[in-house]
């Protein structure tokens, strides 16, 4: 049955959440589920502005039929091909076979690749600035490549003011009813949902999203519709700041993060004292994270957030730990910059993960690493426990 | 002439071969790429290129 939400007199919100589902992109934990948003704007012609995963089709289905009563389906404006929007656009075109697919000439290949060469019948490429005025409505179409793939545009509508802006500005977690940002309490109930898709879905491509950040700066934008998460009518200019920070590399907290990977105990309780020395020290919201216990996604959306970064790594099989090892590569695959590093090893015979870990660390842009490193042989001794409190007021500067 | 890698993807432009599936003829230096050119993988544009 359907249940669509009124964003204003003419476009609606379509979309749907799964609650259900454990890993988004069969990688990242979505503990409060995620939604799939689509649009629909109704007028002298009827436009849906991308479409869904599988997992709410049914209850998209219902929404698009039930506002189109009979209608026809005129466009459907295609932002992001990733199948978590895209996976449901052939059943529609099959549903709506006279509609006009839009998407950027990237998209056509990739919607090829996809599905079919068939698909191609029902496109219509657009090019960057490119217009289509239906009467009412008019909409622009802007590049945002690798925002997060290379084919993704956002849409502007002009009647409305609407940025349609794809994955940018999305976030985890589902819509329970309210759909608009300032009907939640985004900042201590989302926000950290938000800043953890951005990081880690969209957080390698800074440089990307700041070229779209400048796009958008020339649209009169009063709503903000994402592909996932609440849509943005208020304080837009507070959530922009946030992506335009992230999205340089710069921190928010002047507070230390701790990644520790253990075996039994002794790298941990390396960590733990310096957390202890540090707050000492005056730190505040110091944040310590297990590898092996707290998902990746969450410590490289802290990695962003804190200034200060410190990884205490055990030797494993002349190597490094393989959550350890799993984290500081998705670390230098985001190309996370701007940070103050420390480094605590572990090894009870050849303690070389120190070493290696600097190797994997050594790409990233802007970094101040602390030396030298602490290495401890198993356990923590009194000679270590001297300079585990040197690295801590070494990280205060 | 010089070879150039995007930042982002790892495509190498080669002005050697040039970019013939989007027009650009072999022997096109990387300075006379049209300012509009995109990387042929991952479509950003000329300013996120280095020199190889």
């Amino acid at each position: 049955m359907f249940q669509y939400s009124k964003i204003t007199n003419d476009v609606f919100y379509v979309g749907g959440s799964d609650t259900r589902i454990a890993l988004f992109e069969n990688v990242y934990p979505v503990p409060k589920g995620i939604s799939y948003n689509s649009y629909l704007i109704k007028g002298e012609k009827n436009i849906l502005l991308d479409t869904v995963d599988k997992s709410v089709f049914d209850a998209f289905l219902s929404n698009v039929v039930e506002l189109l009563s009979g209608e026809n389906l005129d466009y459907i404006i295609v932002n992001h091909v990733e199948p978590d929007h895209c996976a449901t656009l052939e059943k529609v075109i099959k549903l709506y076979p006279t509609a006009k697919i839009l998407c950027s000439a990237k998209a056509l290949g990739m919607l090829k690749q996809f599905f079919n060469d068939d698909i191609e019948q029902y496109i219509q490429t657009v090019a960057e600035g490119e217009t289509l005025s239906t009467g009412t409505h008019t909409f622009s179409f802007y590049m945002a490549p690798m925002v997060h793939w290379p084919e993704v545009m956002v849409t502007y509508e002009t009647s409305n003011k609407i940025l349609f802006s794809a994955d940018g500005f999305g976030t985890f977690g589902a819509l329970n009813g309210n759909i608009f940002a300032d009907e939640v309490d985004f900042e201590n109930k989302w926000l950290d949902e938000a800043r953890r898709y951005y990081t880690n879905i969209v957080g390698k491509y800074g440089p990307q999203v700041q070229a779209l950040l400048k796009k958008a700066a020339t649209l009169d934008v009063k709503y903000i519709c994402p592909l996932h998460g609440p849509i943005w009518r208020e304080n837009l200019g507070w959530f922009i700041d946030k992506y335009d920070k992230w999205s340089r590399y710069e921190s928010e907290e002047d507070s230390v993060m701790i990644a520790y990977s253990s075996v039994y105990g002794g790298t941990e309780n390396a960590a733990k004292i310096l957390a202890g020395d540090l707050a000492n020290l005056g730190f505040k919201n110091i944040a310590l994270y297990d590898v092996s216990v707290t998902h990746y996604s969450y410590i490289i959306a802290d990695a962003f957030k804190y200034s200060h970064l410190v990884f205490a790594v055990n030797t494993y099989n002349n190597g490094i730990f393989p959550s350890m090892d799993m984290l500081l590569r998705a670390i230098k695959e985001h190309a996370i910059q701007n940070k103050t590093i420390g480094i605590i090893e572990n090894g009870s015979w050849a303690p070389t993960a120190g070493k290696q870990t600097i190797e994997i660390l050594s790409s990233l842009k802007n970094i101040t690493m602390i030396e030298p490193m602490v290495t401890i042989k198993s356990t923590v001794k009194e000679a270590d426990r001297e300079n585990l409190l040197n690295l801590a007021k070494s990280l205060k500067g | 002439m010089k070879k150039y890698v995007c930042d982002v993807c790892g495509y190498v432009y080669d002005p050697e071969l040039g970019d013939p599936d989007n027009g650009i003829a072999p022997g096109t230096s990387f300075e006379d790429l049209p300012a509009e050119w995109l990387c042929p993988l991952c479509s950003v544009g000329k300013d996120q290129f280095s020199e190889q």
